[in-house]
């Protein structure tokens, strides 16, 4: 066995132990229970056994979560509950945005060019097209945040959410700009046409051209590659799989076991890909998807269409609770947190993860595949989110406590109006779930590898522990799956977004002498 | 006691290291025909953009890589070298390839990493060393790295 296969097996060994640690109270009391059921001779059928062992798993996955959260989401002024990391999320955009001059307005249509072909060089170096790219990434980030997410953050945090979510899907395109083209810059092409990129490298080798030392630079990088290892379990992997598993228990009924059945097939699935080696599958799924958008952004504006009397009423509830609302929801700073959280859980900007896929884009100028990567959020947050958001409040699911939570409230929403199309939303589900899974898991070896090593046997290990997250997020809770996820997702940007901000000024050049390319039109075009 | 071999393989990575190496085997060698040179690549990563989307196949690697060693046999004036391209772990494909083709010597530069890069990337001519079936000369690294 290679050395870096034991070094990943004793990561995930100290991983259990420390687990193990944390779960000793929990297995105690779970004992004594034990000898209670023992002493009132009650006989377990399988059924109770399945659902004990679900939730016991449940239990000890939120005790982990609980902990976690405690140092992760520190809240830094007490009187102001904002947590640290959705601070810097904040105010990261918003940097970049004004610092890139509101690239995310003045660059749009070129953007749009761009993404159209009209510069592709097939030529260049990389490994695919600016739109083949966006796919990539959207394939990524466009998933159940869109369709559950949404739901979660009216929920949790009301109608007013909804705006938090669209200003910071706005600004974060500029955050993703930045990242992108870092990501660009940093690249490794390598002799076989394939290529490696994504924050790790950007902050390890940009940090040093800056003058921090290689232990200092080398940090940034594997802290950052930790986070998304743990991101790719969480928002890339458990909860696509719980929220999937949520619309078949919806579809078929609270079937016992099932959740165990289907986080199973899951796994099989996703392994066929990703272990297997069978690419047509993914191949197919990735293709299907922009379609899959399509039918979903369609339906949406079908509903909005029927229910057009409804829409201005839901607009001014949306824009008057973002200001002032209730406390049921945390107040203003609840509603404000709630929006950003499930806005960048569902486009990653600022997170840095789509900056690997970007990173394989054809083509020898960073900045434009930078501005490619702006549309993602754009599309990802600004118009499916929102499409989401304003079918579930104009068809009340938001204030209906049957229409459930999560994915089964979008479904009420959609079911309400059109009640053929869960099967379709059903299907969808499913199939950003998978794509999500797939895409995530190059993101999640991409940093693994980062830590590890590129053996065969350190890319295994890591594949195996994927698949086992897929079961294990089809059977825990929605809230514990939310939390873990955010948790990794959102820690990202810690690293991310704070070397990203020493990295901007080279950004800023580099978009300077483009943009003035651009402008005086020295750029062949292709088309 | 003179060094007589016959058949030189040359792991290749494309660092300036690589084409250190292939100048040392040369002064070893009558004739670059007795030199092989082997880069080994990565396993394809299936759920890779590339792959998915693009249009990245293990046929489509071995043309690139084979291209870029033909060029740099020729810059280093080995043109006539023999050249392979393999997918899997570099260390042990390179003692594979050694055994087949009965070499006589490996000649691997050492990219000498220290501190955490040594700890978390491991070593090539590490792993060469412990498989191969003929000698091995570890060239020490001569840059800052």
């Amino acid at each position: 066995m290679s050395s870096n296969s034991l070094k990943s097996i004793f990561f995930f060994g100290c991983l259990i132990i420390v687990t193990g640690l944390n779960l000793t109270p929990l297995a105690q009391a779970q004992d004594s229970d034990e000898t209670v059921v023992n002493q009132s001779d009650i006989s377990e059928n399988e059924e109770t056994t399945n659902e004990s062992l679900s939730e016991s798993i449940d239990a000890q996955f939120g005790i982990i979560v609980g902990n976690m959260a405690k140092v992760l989401f520190w809240e830094p002024v007490p009187a102001v509950p904002i947590p640290l990391i959705v601070l810097i999320l904040c105010c990261g955009s918003l940097f970049f945005t004004i610092y890139h001059k509101w690239l995310n307005i003045r660059g749009f249509k070129h953007a749009i060019d761009i993404t159209r072909g009209r510069y592709d060089n097939p030529n260049d170096p990389g490994e695919i097209s600016h739109f083949q790219a966006l796919t990539s990434a959207l394939s990524a980030t466009v998933g159940l945040g869109n369709i559950a997410g949404v739901a979660v953050a009216i929920h949790t945090g009301g109608p007013g959410a909804v705006i938090w979510m669209m200003l910071i899907g706005l600004l974060g395109m500029t955050a993703k700009f930045n990242e992108c083209t870092l990501a660009m810059v940093y690249r490794k092409v390598r002799p076989d046409g394939t290529v490696d990129g994504g924050p790790m490298h950007y902050l390890e080798i940009g940090l040093q051209e800056r003058g921090f030392p290689f232990p200092v630079a080398r940090a940034f990088g594997l802290i950052f590659a930790l986070f998304c290892i743990g991101g790719s379990f969480g928002g890339g992997n458990m909860f696509q799989a719980n929220q999937a598993t949520s619309a078949v228990r919806g579809m078929l009924g609270d079937i016992a076991g099932i959740d165990w059945v289907f986080g199973s097939v899951l796994a099989f699935l996703v392994g066929l890909v990703i272990i297997g080696g069978i690419k047509r599958i993914g191949q197919v799924t990735e293709k299907i998807i922009p379609l899959m958008c399509g039918i979903y952004v369609l339906a949406g504006l079908v509903i909005l269409v029927i229910h057009i009397k409804q829409v201005p009423d839901a607009a001014v509830l949306i824009v008057r609770s973002c200001v002032s609302p209730e406390a049921a929801y945390g107040g203003f700073i609840g509603v404000l947190v709630q929006g950003i959280r499930r806005a960048v859980f569902s486009n990653e900007a600022g997170v840095g993860s789509a900056a690997i896929a970007h990173a394989a884009a054809k083509t020898d100028e960073p900045v434009r595949e930078g501005l490619v990567a702006m549309l993602g959020p754009f599309i990802d947050t600004v118009v499916i989110c929102t499409m989401t958001a304003l079918v579930v409040i104009v068809s009340g699911a938001y204030n209906t406590p049957e229409a459930g939570q999560g994915v089964e409230m979008t479904r009420w929403a959609f079911s309400e109006t059109l009640s053929w199309f869960p099967t379709i939303l059903n299907i969808s589900v499913f199939l950003f779930a998978y794509s999500t899974m797939i895409s995530w898991s190059y993101y999640g070896e991409k940093a693994w590898q980062y830590i590890f090593g590129t053996t065969k046997q350190a890319v295994i290990v890591y594949r195996i522990i994927f698949l086992g997250f897929i079961i294990l997020g089809a059977v825990a809770s929605l809230d514990n799956v939310i939390e873990f996820s955010d948790l990794m997702i959102l820690s990202m940007a810690f690293p991310n977004i704070i070397g990203g901000v020493i990295l901007a000024p080279r950004v800023k050049d580099l978009l300077k002498d483009y943009w003035r390319r651009y402008k005086n039109n020295e750029f062949v075009v292709y088309d | 006691m003179a060094l007589h071999v016959s058949t030189v393989v040359v792991p290749i990575d494309f660092s300036i290291a690589s084409a250190d190496a292939i100048e040392t085997a040369l002064e070893i060698i009558d004739s670059p025909s007795q030199l092989h040179l082997i880069h080994v690549m990565l396993p394809l990563e299936t759920m890779s953009p590339g792959v998915l989307l693009g249009d990245i196949t293990d046929v489509s690697r071995t043309e690139k890589v084979t291209t870029a060693l033909k060029k740099l046999a020729y810059d280093q004036g080995a043109d006539g070298a023999h050249l392979a391209v393999t997918v899997g772990t570099p260390g042990l494909e390179i003692a594979d390839y050694a055994k087949r083709h009965e070499a006589d010597l490996i000649l691997i530069p050492s990219h000498g990493y220290h501190g955490m890069k040594r700890l978390f990337l491991g070593s090539v001519a590490e792993r060469v060393l412990r498989h191969a079936p003929c000698r091995v000369l570890v060239l020490r690294r001569t840059d800052n790295e």
